[in-house]
């Protein structure tokens, strides 16, 4: 570890570090460790509030969008002023006021088959935040080839879906084949959404990426997490890795030059080489 | 036999449940399942089914199982199984 704690970082960090589990060692790898947030929004503010809080090193902000006043229901580490800002700007600015031990690197850019590969590289985890499908699958893609973890969470109205996807374990792919037509599941500006429910599932994403910085306890890998706020329940469902999955099974993809990330959700994958 | 039927999110909203108690004839497949599904929710229509084989966009488990990891659309079900049918989500 290249990192040694001095006196303010063993005060702000006190309560990690007297936990066996985690330690000054832990705590170490945390400043040493590096997660790329792939959008700012709801999902992604209580992520980085909580990455930042933490004191992880170097976090990656994604995210092409401004700060819109509909956004401030739910969207909790912008504000008021920064109506107008760049989600990746104002998120920037709420670290630098919370946390001077962390390095924020922006990318005020849409995720791109074009892009991918270089913004996520070097990052030793990922948390998928993003808000469409396309995104989700060309990140869960780039992702598996690079042999980077993702924690991965989604909403819709009331309710969460949370998944963390290792190198060695199913990928979104095995899960879920293909997007879903463009339209057939409406986005967060369509339906609407209760202004926590992402608080909750962010901070479940954010739970595992520290799981995965710390190479402790047993990440939800293999595991579909269903968050019901209104019910107030949480299930889990089992799934496996699929062989005849297209990106991770027994015939993988060794890049993505052939997969189509249409602007609609549908994701195809062309067959040939 | 008596199935337990459990659908999340946009499947949710389509039969205004979470959970449905049904009856069933007592030879059916998962195939047969969600023809009859399809047949009583005019908007689920199209979505379960495709070609013959279930959507390669949602989920079925029975009994918090994916099917496709047992026989898929020809999956037997028995008296007392639970059905949960979901989509992926993206919203974030």
């Amino acid at each position: 570890m290249s990192l040694s704690l001095d006196a303010t970082q063993l005060d702000r960090y006190s309560r990690h570090i007297i936990m066996d589990e985690i330690g000054p060692e832990g705590q170490a790898r945390l400043l040493d460790g590096s997660v790329l947030v792939i959008g700012a929004g709801g999902l992604g503010a209580p992520v980085i509030e909580y990455l930042a809080a933490a004191g992880v090193g170097t976090i990656g902000v994604a995210d092409d969008d401004i700060v819109e006043r509909s956004n401030l229901q739910r969207q909790v580490i912008h504000t008021d002023e920064n109506v107008g800002v760049p989600k990746a700007d104002s998120a920037k600015q709420f670290v630098n006021r919370l946390n001077p031990d962390v390095t924020v690197e922006t990318y005020e850019t849409r995720v791109t088959p074009e892009n991918v590969e270089e913004l996520i590289d070097g990052y030793d985890v990922i948390v998928d935040a993003s808000d469409n499908f396309p995104t989700r699958y060309l990140v869960n893609d780039a992702a598996r080839l690079a042999g980077i973890p993702i924690a991965h969470g989604a909403i819709y109205k009331f309710e969460g879906q949370i998944t963390t996807l290792v190198p060695d374990g199913p990928c979104y792919r095995c899960l879920f084949r293909e997007a879903p037509e463009p339209g057939s599941v409406p986005d967060c500006a369509t339906t609407g959404v209760l202004g926590v429910l992402p608080g909750t599932v962010g901070c479940i994403q954010a739970t595992e990426a520290f799981k995965l910085l710390l190479g402790a306890g047993e990440p939800l890998e293999g595991r579909l997490l269903f968050y019901d706020a209104m019910d107030m329940t949480f299930e889990t469902v089992p799934y496996q890795k699929d062989p005849d999955c297209p990106v991770c099974g027994d015939d993988p993809i060794d890049s993505i030059d052939h997969i189509t990330y249409q602007d609609g959700c549908r994701v195809n994958i062309t067959s040939e080489q | 036999m008596d199935l337990t039927l459990r659908f999340f999110a946009t499947f949710r909203e389509i039969a205004g449940q979470k959970v449905v108690e049904k009856t069933y004839d007592d030879d059916l497949t998962i195939g047969g399942l969600l023809t009859a599904l399809e047949a009583e929710y005019p908007e689920m229509q199209e979505e379960l089914l495709i070609d013959g084989d279930i959507k390669p966009q949602i989920n079925v488990l029975k009994n918090g199982r994916e099917v496709l990891h047992m026989q898929g659309i020809d999956t037997q079900l028995e008296d007392g199984d639970t059905i949960s049918l979901f989509p992926p989500v993206a919203g974030g």
